[in-house]
């Protein structure tokens, strides 16, 4: 989708930016981050669609910083890049709700594929999340206001 | 079958040392190392036989040898002890006739007078008594001292006859008794006599008897020893006394008479040639008392040995023969221990290719999955560089034709290395050890059918059609069922571009129960072009590849292998050049315990 806002996480710079650049050229909103704390940091701080992050970073990695990511209970998708060995490490991944993993190094063109992926998860489940709530706010009008939170 | 006994495991040791240093010699003599085996297993042989030769042959031939000729010379001892009795109690039968004449002559000269001898019808009354049981005597005289007949009785007409000048006329009156030698006399025909003298009234005469030569010469020659026996005398001059029934005569010389005299029995041996034919005699001689006459037998060799040489030359014969049977029977079990033996070295040098197949894997894994890892990221940065240009390229088109066309060609070509060397990482990656396997219960028939679905659509374009012969009733087992396809992919990958240059083909792929009924047999079969046979052995080696470069990374087979072996199978190859090539994957029915621990 056009505009959607993506964060990307990964450790390693040049990768990160180049990444970020190529997604920009398709139309993106890209920010990208270095580590796990600053995506964290960035997510309190903003909204984002998708969620693109790398399985082995220092500090932080891949699946303590999801964790962290789903503790925020935000309407984000997320999407790990692994190796290849590590097949079992994004399974646990997915069991821990991330939308799906790719493995490096990919083509934009697979990545571009899987973020569309996530971002209509995450619009189906933000679009039914807004419907429940102004069922809510038709069941009692003084919750209006929490539409807003 | 456990070779047991020292002597055994010494050569056991022995051969297990002779294929290890083959072994040691290093890849580059593998043609060397099978004729070397060869060599080492025949050494193996001769040295087994040549033990046995040594520890059992060998000595049973000595002492069999040893026995046979020391009972040899016993029995011909005892042969011998057994003809000298046999002689010496004839020499007493003759010596006993000559005494029991001579007494009788001696009883009748001392107890009658010469008057009484001479009167008529007394000497012949005497002579009848002394020939009523048998016939001793031909005839008997009294002579006096002048060598006249005083009286005769016999069948020769000697009445008239004068002695004095006969050889033994003196003799007898030397020696009061007298036994003569054979001699012709008067009479022309070969006789010996005896005599005593007596002295009367002054005068002495003379008492003389001719001994019955037929019944002397009946008595030393028909007394037969063997059947091939002759029996004769010699006087002291060597003339023969009675005939020795060979080639002599009666009165002549005996050849190669030695004369002397000794009172012992004498055994010579002595072989004769009798119409071209050798024959071995044994001769006995003794000396009779008196007169001294050598008793001389000769029996025929053979004849009287007959006995111990069949003895002999039976035992011998059963000696060889039973030796001969050991030898048989040696070179059969050795021959048989020699080829367990081999077995049991090729099954072990199997095993060891196995075990460095999957110690070579085991260290590519863990060197791959580290260089792989490190060598991604670049990867990965590179190709989103190219993308970068790419999208560049898009946004702002070159002007220049020429250097827009290198532009996008090279571009181009980085993004395809590229990719080749993804497809490299991403292949080596799959070695590194997975923590966890997803062990799961599967229906094979059923997984094949899914892999085959999987591959026919790609396979189509290239004229290939798979079969499937699956066996319905083999049980579920359990494994990895990624993994398992893996392998099914990489093997039926290689089995479509084996195909590349034909245009068309078969893959058949079949399941059964494995003979021993533990696991089942997943059998990949194709129509390709086949391995080549130096090639074969190479195929489960890493980057062993007969593909264009870029086109293969040769990791293929070997990773069907490392992930086979991990599953607890075994994988197999065989192959006909130009006709195809079956792999035989063999699977448990259950993975083994590690496995399960993890999963
Ligand atoms: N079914 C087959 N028929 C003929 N040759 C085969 C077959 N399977 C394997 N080979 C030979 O074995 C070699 C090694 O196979 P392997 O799968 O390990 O590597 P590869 O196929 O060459 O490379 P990759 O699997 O990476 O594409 C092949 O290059 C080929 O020569
Ligand atoms: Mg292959």
């Amino acid at each position: 989708m056009i505009g959607s806002k993506i964060l990307l996480v990964d450790d390693e710079e040049i990768f990160c930016d180049n990444m970020a650049k190529l997604l920009q050229n398709r139309q993106y909103k890209v920010t990208a981050v270095y580590n796990g704390e600053s995506a964290i940091r960035a997510l309190e701080k903003e909204n984002f669609d998708v969620v693109v992050l790398d399985l082995k970073m220092p500090g932080m990695n891949g699946i303590t910083t999801l964790k962290e990511i789903k503790k925020l209970g935000l309407f984000t998708e997320t999407l790990l890049l692994t190796g290849h060995g590590s097949v079992d490490a994004a399974i646990e991944a997915i069991r821990l709700g991330a939308y799906d993993f790719l493995t490096k190094p990919c083509e934009v063109d697979e990545l571009v594929e899987k973020i569309e992926g996530a971002w209509r998860k995450k619009d189906e489940a933000w679009k039914k999340d807004l419907e429940n709530k102004l069922k809510k706010v038709v069941e009692s009008p003084s919750d209006v206001f929490k539409l807003f939170d | 079958m456990k070779p047991s006994g020292t002597l055994v495991e010494i050569l056991y040791v022995k051969a297990v040392t002779y294929t290890k240093k083959t072994e040691h010699t290093g890849a580059g003599m593998d043609q060397n190392r099978e004729g070397k085996n060869k060599k080492d297993y025949s050494r193996l042989f001769r040295r087994f036989i040549f033990l046995t030769m040594v520890c059992s042959l060998f000595p049973l031939l000595l002492a069999g040898w040893a026995i046979n000729i020391h009972y040899s010379e016993f029995a011909r001892e005892r042969i011998l002890k057994t003809l000298q009795t046999r002689v010496e109690y004839h020499k007493k039968i003759i010596e006993l006739f000559l005494k029991e004449n001579k007494t009788r002559l001696d009883f009748i000269a001392r107890t009658n007078s010469i008057e009484f001898l001479i009167k008529e019808g007394n000497l012949t009354h005497i002579l009848n008594n002394i020939n009523r049981d048998d016939w001793v005597l031909t005839d008997i005289g009294i002579i006096d001292e002048n060598g006249d007949h005083a009286a005769y009785v016999g069948p020769y007409k000697l009445i008239d006859k004068n002695y004095s000048n006969a050889f033994w006329f003196k003799e007898v009156m030397e020696k009061e008794i007298y036994t003569s030698d054979m001699f012709m006399g008067f009479r022309k025909e070969p006789h010996f006599i005896m005599a005593v003298t007596k002295k009367e009234n002054g005068r002495r005469w003379i008492l003389r008897a001719t001994v019955n030569t037929d019944s002397f010469r009946s008595l030393v020659e028909n007394v037969r020893i063997g059947r091939t026996g002759d029996v004769y005398i010699l006087n002291s001059k060597g003339i023969y006394q009675t005939s020795p029934g060979f080639s002599g005569e009666i009165l002549t010389q005996a050849s190669g008479f030695k004369g002397e005299i000794h009172d012992d029995l004498k055994f010579r041996f002595l072989e004769i040639v009798d119409r071209d034919v050798k024959i071995k005699k044994i001769v006995c001689e003794t000396w009779l008392k008196d007169p001294r006459w050598l008793l001389v037998v000769r029996v025929g060799e053979k004849e009287f040995f007959e006995d111990i040489r069949h003895a002999n030359r039976a035992t011998l014969v059963s000696l060889h023969l039973s030796a001969l049977i050991i030898l048989i029977v040696t070179v059969f079990v050795t021959n048989h221990m020699v080829q367990v033996i081999k077995k049991r070295d090729s099954e072990l040098e199997e095993m060891n290719t196995q075990l460095m197949q999957a110690g070579k894997l085991a260290s590519i894994g863990e060197l791959s999955a580290g260089v792989a890892h490190e060598i991604n990221n670049p990867l990965a940065i590179i190709m989103t560089e190219h993308q970068l240009l790419l999208d560049a390229e898009k946004r702002t088109p070159i002007t220049d034709p020429e250097f827009g066309e290198q532009f996008a060609g090279s571009l181009s070509q980085i993004g395809t290395q590229v990719r080749r060397c993804a497809h490299i990482t991403k292949n080596l990656m799959k070695f590194a050890r997975r923590t966890k396997s997803v062990i799961e219960t599967i229906n094979i028939n059923v997984f094949v059918r899914e892999v085959i679905d999987l591959m026919e659509r790609e396979a189509k374009s290239d004229g290939i059609t798979f079969k499937s012969v699956l066996d319905d009733t083999i049980p579920p087992i359990l494994t990895d069922p990624s993994q398992l396809q893996q392998v099914l992919l990489n093997i039926i990958n290689n089995a479509i571009a084996a195909h590349e240059n034909k245009g068309y083909g078969m893959i058949t792929i079949a399941t059964r129960l494995s003979n021993d009924k533990t696991g089942i047999v997943i059998i990949v079969e194709d129509t390709g072009n086949g391995i080549k046979d130096e090639d074969i052995e190479k195929v489960f080696d890493p980057f062993f590849t007969t593909k264009s470069p870029g086109q293969g990374t040769g990791l293929g087979l070997s990773i069907c292998y490392s992930i086979v072996k991990q599953l607890g199978g075994n994988i197999h190859v065989e192959s006909d050049v130009g006709k195809g090539t079956l792999f035989t994957l063999t699977f448990p029915l259950k993975p083994p315990e590690n496995l399960l621990k993890h999963g």
